[in-house]
């Protein structure tokens, strides 16, 4: 129960923040139209597949949950700034309760920022006459949880560990990481070398491999990618709720 | 019960530095009690212990009963903390934050509504109670944050520094406010302002470098040290033991 109030009081502080349209549902949407006409740019026998909306779409909606880590992250050091957690941490609340309250209204807004990007995808693939099928959009958010979960445990880590003007900057490090080991931006199995080496030690590349499976028809190599996405996964958030917890008891010892 | 806190020995230490040291206090159920002490006295602290947000190192308190270490829980649920700091949600409005604090600590949802309407009056706040917390005034800003402590209706409110910061009018104002709770609640304020300690204490107890001086009310305080003004008692108090180092 107390984590729901503190949960409606996070959604409620992050909505009301203008940025947040910008960044978490605007950003994302211009990106998807823009490397959509640049799709269309690319002759079809060069061969380059990462910006066709079937790569693109999950990609996209890959891309977007990274700015939940960045909005988040900053919530969780504001909070830990301002006097407010004083306030509640004389209160009867719980630590669990603390992070279930960050958590919950961002799986509310990671699933708004993906239903409306499946379907902004879903307007263009139609405009370019080579439909999204329902089923496969909804099975790529299916796979795109546990990095839902990532992100948040992201979010929450930087902002126990850093203060609210450098939590953006941390956070834009792994945005850009993402984005491009990631393989939402580029080809990393048609690069290869260390570049390929490094995206697959890192969840990111495997996450984004997952979201597009659907599309692709195939589910080669799931088991790896699956893995690697959960485990990393609960581990962050597990790491993360380790972390604002014991920054908790530090504050008041 | 008659008394709702009692401390014995009470002592927190940060590594070398000792913030307060061997408080002993009885602080009876329904008064107003005023910590007084320059900056680092030890009031910050003390309040910091009592409401569970620091651990004391040594010694042990009980708030209407319970012990603060052992039965915190407890302790959390009967108190609350208007902290010096404002501690508001910045883009929640002022009803938005007194229903946020009652949710969290478990006010049943057919009581909220009845109780924030009860403190939105209390405090003559209906002019600003669609207001977001970030766009009000200092002295708006600190009766909300006293509000929030009151709207789960604790047993002890502790006011850390409630009117620091703030013009005459809302200062005297507030004052309004915290002498209208006494006798119902137990308050204990600290404060830097004398005039503040001598107007609204029922009982004053005199800190410095973590120490506890002396107790009484203002008149005794006056008594003890003949003077006529609590300012003058105060100095006395406080150099005196600075002399004696």
């Amino acid at each position: 129960m107390r984590s729901k109030v503190f949960a409606v009081r996070t959604w409620k502080e992050i909505l009301r923040d203008p940025l947040s349209y910008i960044f978490c549902l605007g950003f994302p949407l211009v990106m998807l139209v823009i490397m959509s006409v640049i799709d269309r740019s690319i002759p079809a026998d060069a061969g380059m597949e990462v910006f066709r909306i079937y790569n693109l779409a999950p990609g996209i909606a890959y891309f977007g949950l990274t700015f939940v880590m960045l909005f988040i992250s900053v919530q969780v050091s504001k909070d830990r700034t301002t006097a407010l957690l004083l306030r509640l941490y004389a209160s009867p609340m719980k630590p669990v309760e603390y992070i279930l309250g960050y958590t919950m209204p961002m799986l509310v807004l990671s699933l708004v920022q993906m239903v409306l990007c499946f379907g902004a995808s879903f307007v263009i693939s139609v405009c370019i006459g080579n439909n999204l099928a329902l089923g496969e959009m909804v099975l790529s958010v299916v796979a795109l949880l546990p990095s839902v979960l990532l992100f948040v445990g992201l979010g929450i880590l930087f902002g126990s560990l850093v203060n609210e003007k450098a939590a953006p900057g941390l956070c834009s490090i792994l945005i850009s990481a993402a984005g491009m080991i990631g393989g939402i931006w580029m080809d990393v199995d048609g690069i290869g070398g260390t570049i390929a080496k490094i995206a697959k030690v890192l969840p990111f590349y495997h996450g984004v491999t997952l979201a597009r499976m659907p599309f692709r028809g195939s589910v080669e190599g799931i088991t790896e990618h699956l893995i690697w996405t959960v485990v990393c996964a609960l581990l962050v958030y597990g790491l993360a709720t380790a972390v604002f917890c014991h920054k908790m008891k530090k504050d008041m010892k | 019960m008659t008394n709702s806190i009692e401390i014995k020995g009470l002592r927190k230490a940060f590594g070398d530095k000792i913030a307060v040291d061997d408080l002993s206090l009885e602080i009876p159920r329904g008064s107003l009690y005023a910590l007084l002490g320059v900056n680092g006295a030890g009031k910050t602290t003390t309040i910091r212990m009592l409401t569970g947000l620091t651990m004391p190192t040594r010694g042990e308190a009980c708030i209407m009963g319970h012990n603060i270490v052992t039965e915190s829980d407890e302790v959390k649920k009967l108190v609350n903390i208007s902290p010096q700091e404002t501690s508001v949600a910045p883009n929640l409005t002022v009803r938005e934050n007194l229903e946020f604090i009652a949710g969290i600590y478990g006010i049943p949802k057919k009581d909220l509504k009845e109780r924030v309407e009860q403190i939105i009056k209390q405090f003559a706040m209906e002019e600003v109670v669609n207001q977001k917390a970030k766009t009000l005034s200092g002295g708006w800003q600190r009766k909300l944050n006293i509000a929030m402590a009151l709207i789960t209706e604790p047993e002890v409110l502790f006011l850390d520094e409630p009117t620091l910061g703030i013009d005459v009018l809302a200062r005297r104002e507030l004052w309004r406010e915290i002498e209208a709770l006494k006798g119902k609640i137990t308050i204990i304020l600290t404060t830097h302002y004398m005039e503040e300690a001598e107007m609204l204490a029922d009982e004053i107890a005199i800190m410095a470098k973590g120490q506890l001086l002396a107790t009484g009310t203002p008149r005794e305080l006056k008594e003890q040290t003949h003077t006529n003004r609590l300012e003058d008692a105060f100095v006395k108090i406080v150099e005196g033991t600075a002399y004696e180092e």
